[in-house]
């Protein structure tokens, strides 16, 4: 078989000396029999004429020679794509709007697909990346469902678990990196020495680290990734031991990675070691996770997901069991889960990327269903011309690949012009931030999905063949040939087909609006809620102070105060604060807090809350709304006051009937002694610190900047101008007030809240587009179908109104045609609507899976562009001229 | 005319087999030899020479290249590939075994049975 193919090939690569070889060769023969009938004594003329009759037809030799070449199946798709690509030319009309069709269906599938490929299918670039995996704490009872894992953590499981061959930890952070005056900001990673082992690379110069670098002080050493050290230090190949100056501290080179390695969605340019004192790796850290740490490890070949878990919960069994703390853990439901890391990393946009292919594929299928009538109408119109070449012997198979081939043809068109509209459709989407979403860097328009492309046009191009070649073979041939009519009659099978197929139109596109209107309005809903503070004329961005220069929560305090006092000074800024962490920062760490005197009743665990730093006039900056009591000030952060503020959400959770004001509350799990309590001296509205559409109760402590431990800043300036007009003035004030202070993510609140809504928007966006395209659609399948129908029956109208039928009759005819369509469609479209809307319940936000007035709404929607589709037909159909009708064809 | 006989179905390829196994072959050569090593027995229809050549090509039993021939034009020439050598080992045992079995049942006297 192979050698065929092969031979085959060889003759394919160069047809035309193939023939001329053949030619030549038969033409050798014939000279040489000639000449020797002559030397037999034939006189000349006559042998000529002998050989050729000897010889036979030479066309039905070569026929033959091909034949036995195995080029006729080659030769007859030639035949047939010549004559496919001259009947779509004959009928421009329809080829455009089939290609239109195509190319916008094929378009929106692929540039999803391209999303969905790079997202959740192409895997990672590690070594048998399916077994890597990450584990992560978890306390759901205490609102806290994942909490990263703990540097304790990761000393007791390095080497302890079985079925991981390697595990490692790591933290991501942002880095001042540079010499003074020239510094930039640096994402960096902190890794243990197994970190690269466990993804399955080495740095491809210089070394990883090593265990000794994990201990404090601060090694200083680095490893820097391919693209910094080919930007900074211009791919010097001596780079090993060199310095880089980080925080102001020379940092010593000690290795440098593989070109393109990237962890996940991580930025990092720059890998530190994991370093840690002692007192950080002992038992009581081990729930000190704070979703900042997390650990990755890669099983054990042969060794199971499931395996890796018993063995992590086996050992958590065994250390809870002097555990003081192990009632209270048990109560907050602790695990530690193991989850495949890619799984774990895009499972949050899994579910909307399943749908937005989803709802493309259900516009493919309109679309295909919309093609396949257009073609049926077509296959009807050359019935008689089919029939006439079937009588003269053309075989089904012939019949079935001419279908095949023609619309193959179309479809392989439509899938490079619908590459063309992915490719738009991925610029697009770029816009539109997907390249933010996990993984999401990765989204490309290349080979695959040009392969993806070709490969769907071709199985689609040969899916529309089957009802065309079903309604070819299956037609009346003979009546075809003996109706008086060009394009004769089909069948009522193929008539049922058809409107089978508008029927499916109809309820997919009114799935899909639906759908869309569901998206929208949960969008809406998400949009109408109330962060907890007024948005408006907010600016805010991230300080980031280099360690040597502000080594002390001092020198860091008195920059606040010189920086607000600055900014108070600028024109139009009404307020302003500092937190550590702004609402919808993507930071939603939670940790634990004791209210002194609170006794939990039974069943009820500790509980994680949100806590802040404020510094400065925060809460009016923010716009926070008081409930009871007061805010903190600036000078509560400068004394240094043991006090606090929480939120309706805390108050409620432990002092449901009582004013919490004058309450003395602790940080952490464990009532300590008074002086290091704080005292609550005020109430505000609950903020949405994860995203408007959370609606967990959680809870939150505000605490004096000062009283914090975490050093990230957040500096907030209400305005009385647009806060985006102020960016350039708070980037000059930062950078004259701190030497090597840097600003980053200068974002006012309100584009803070509309980006956090870009996994709600994009979707109800595509959606909303989709369905747009659906409707076009339907109402093009949906005329289309009528006008064929008043053509078909044009005589017969004809007769009815010599014989004295009003124009209004026949109107109400097709009309009521028309409306059964219609009202088919839209019955199993609100079927359809029912499953739809329940299994998308999980993308939906305080709008139910079945609402009543959208599916109302899109039903009427459907209904009147359906009409509307069907009124011109029908007005055509009454408007028909008997004498006309009836002269004929 | 009553000297030649017509070819056996699926006897051709076998003669040209043996025919080019001899030396390097044009195929109006393959024509003249098989007439020849049959002693002019043998009537082979010119028309489907050609066929027949090409189909064994396409299996690989024989290969094709271009020469010069005795008259100086440019004529394809066709040899035995080692598969061909094969082919034609098989078929020519299978064809001795068939001729006798029939020529033995051919020569089966009343009185044998």
């Amino acid at each position: 078989m192979l050698k065929q193919i092969r031979s085959l090939f060889r003759v394919l690569k160069s047809r035309r000396d193939f023939e001329r070889g053949m030619s030549e060769e038969l033409r050798f023969h014939l000279d040489r029999y000639t000449a020797d009938l002559i030397a037999a004594g034939v006189p000349p003329p006559e042998a000529a004429r002998r050989a050729r009759i000897e010889f036979g037809s030479f066309d039905t030799a070569r026929e033959e020679c091909r034949e036995a070449r195995g080029l006729h199946p080659i030769d007859e798709l030639r035949r047939q794509l010549r004559h496919a690509a001259r009947t779509l030319r004959k009928t421009p009309r329809f080829t455009a709007t089939a290609l239109l069709t195509l190319a916008v269906c094929l378009g929106a599938n692929l540039t999803i697909f391209a999303v969905v490929d790079s997202i959740l299918l192409r895997p990672l670039p590690f070594p048998a990346p399916d077994r890597l995996v990450t584990v992560f704490n978890t306390y759901p009872k205490a609102g806290v469902l994942r909490d990263g894992s703990s540097t304790t953590n990761y000393y007791e499981r390095r080497g302890q678990i079985p079925a991981f061959s390697q595990l490692a930890i790591y933290s991501e952070g942002t880095a001042i990196v540079g010499d003074t005056g020239a510094t930039e900001r640096v994402p960096f990673m902190r890794i243990s020495p197994e970190f690269f082992s466990t993804l399955g690379t080495n740095p491809a110069m210089g070394r990883s680290f090593t265990d000794a670098e994990m201990a404090m002080p601060p090694s200083r050493t680095v490893i820097l990734s391919d693209s910094y050290w080919r930007r900074n230090f211009n791919a010097d190949p001596l780079i090993i031991g060199r310095q880089v100056n980080v925080a102001g501290l020379a940092n010593t080179i000690v290795g440098v990675l593989p070109p393109g390695f990237r962890f996940l969605s991580s930025e990092a340019q720059l890998y530190f070691p994991f370093a840690s004192r002692p007192e950080d790796r002992l038992p009581r850290e081990r729930h000190s996770g704070g979703n900042s740490k997390h650990i990755i490890a890669r099983l054990r070949p042969g060794a199971t997901l499931e395996l890796a878990q018993s063995q992590i919960d086996a050992q958590n069994n065994t250390l809870e069991q002097d555990d003081p703390k192990a009632q209270m853990l048990a109560d907050a439901g602790f695990r530690s889960v193991v989850v495949p890391l890619r799984a774990d990393h895009v499972a949050g946009i899994r579910p909307m990327l399943l749908w937005m292919q989803g709802g493309a594929l259900a516009l493919l299928l309109i679309g295909a269903v919309n093609l396949a009538n257009l073609l049926l109408i077509r296959a009807s119109g050359r019935i008689k011309e089919l029939a006439v070449r079937q009588a003269l012997g053309a075989s089904r198979w012939h019949v079935v690949s001419e279908v095949a081939v023609e619309t193959t043809l179309l479809t392989l068109t439509g899938g490079v012009l619908g590459l063309a509209a992915g490719w738009a459709g991925i610029r697009l989407l770029g816009t539109l931030g997907a390249d933010r979403l996990p993984l999401g860097a990765g989204i490309a328009f290349d080979a695959r999905l040009a392969i993806v492309a070709v490969v769907g046009s071709v199985i689609l191009g040969i899916a529309l063949a089957v009802p065309i070649a079903w309604f070819n073979l299956s037609a009346h041939l003979a009546g075809a040939i003996q109706s008086e009519t060009r394009g004769g009659t089909s069948g009522r099978t193929s008539q049922r087909l058809r409107h089978g197929f508008i029927v499916a139109q109809i309820a997919m596109a009114l799935v899909l609006l639906e759908g869309a209107g569901l998206l929208g309005l949960s969008l809406k809903q998400a949009m109408a809620v109330s962060p907890g503070f007024r948005p408006d004329h907010v600016l805010t961005g991230q300080i980031l102070l280099p360690r040597n220069l502000y080594p002390n929560w001092p020198a860091r305090l008195a920059f606040n105060q010189r920086l607000f006092a600055e900014l108070s000074r600028q024109p139009g800024v009404t307020a302003v604060g500092a937190v550590n962490n702004v609402p919808l920062s993507g930071n939603n760490g939670k940790s634990a807090a004791t209210v002194k005197g609170y006794v939990r009743p039974p069943g009820q665990t500790l509980h994680g809350h949100y806590s802040y730093g404020v510094d400065g006039d925060y809460f009016a900056a923010m716009g926070f709304t008081l409930l009871e009591g007061r805010f903190l000030s600036a000078g509560d952060s400068e004394r240094g006051d043991r006090v606090c503020v929480i939120d309706e959400d805390f108050a409620r959770f432990y002092w449901p009937h009582a004013s919490p004001l004058g309450q003395r509350l602790f940080e952490g799990a464990e009532e300590t002694k008074d002086a290091d309590g704080f005292i609550v001296v005020g109430v505000v509205r609950a903020v949405k610190q994860a995203g408007l559409t959370d609606d967990a109760a959680q809870g939150a402590i505000y605490y004096p900047y000062a009283l914090r431990t975490d050093d990230t800043l957040f500096v907030v300036l209400r305005t009385s101008l647009a806060p985006e007009s102020l960016g350039s003035v708070l980037q000059t004030v930062v950078r004259q007030t701190g030497r090597d202070a840097t600003l980053t993510g200068i974002r006012s609140m309100e584009t803070r809240i509309s980006d956090s809504l870009i996994t709600r928007r994009a979707p109800a966006l595509l959606a909303t587009l989709f369905s747009a395209i659906a409707l076009l659609l339907t109402a093009i399948g949906t005329y289309g179908i009528l006008s064929y129908a008043v053509a078909q029956r044009r005589r017969e109208i004809g007769v009815r109104m010599a014989l004295g039928a009003r124009p209004q009759q026949i109107r109400r005819q097709f009309l009521a045609l028309g409306l059964r369509l219609l009202a088919a469609g839209t019955m199993l479209g609100v079927a359809g609507t029912w499953v739809t809307g329940r299994a998308m319940r999980t993308l939906l936000f305080h709008v139910p899976p079945f609402h009543l007035a959208i599916v109302a709404a899109t039903a009427c929607i459907i209904g009147l562009v359906s009409l509307a589709a069907c009124l011109v037909p029908a007005h055509q159909a009454a408007h028909i001229s008997p004498t006309e009708a009836l002269n004929g064809e | 005319m009553s000297k030649t006989a017509d070819l056996l179905p699926g006897t051709l390829d076998m003669l040209i087999l043996k025919a080019v196994s001899l030396k390097p072959l044009h195929g109006y050569g393959v024509l003249l030899r098989i007439q020849q090593i049959s002693g002019d027995a043998l009537e082979i229809p010119q028309g489907s020479l050609y066929p027949a050549l090409y189909r064994l090509e396409h299996q690989d039993f024989i290969a094709a290249e271009w020469g010069v021939s005795d008259n100086n034009r440019r004529a394809k020439y066709y040899t035995l590939t080692p598969a061909g050598r094969r082919r034609l080992r098989k078929e020519t045992e299978g064809w001795n075994r068939l001729a006798s079995a029939i020529a033995s049942a051919l020569n089966t006297a009343p009185e044998e049975v």
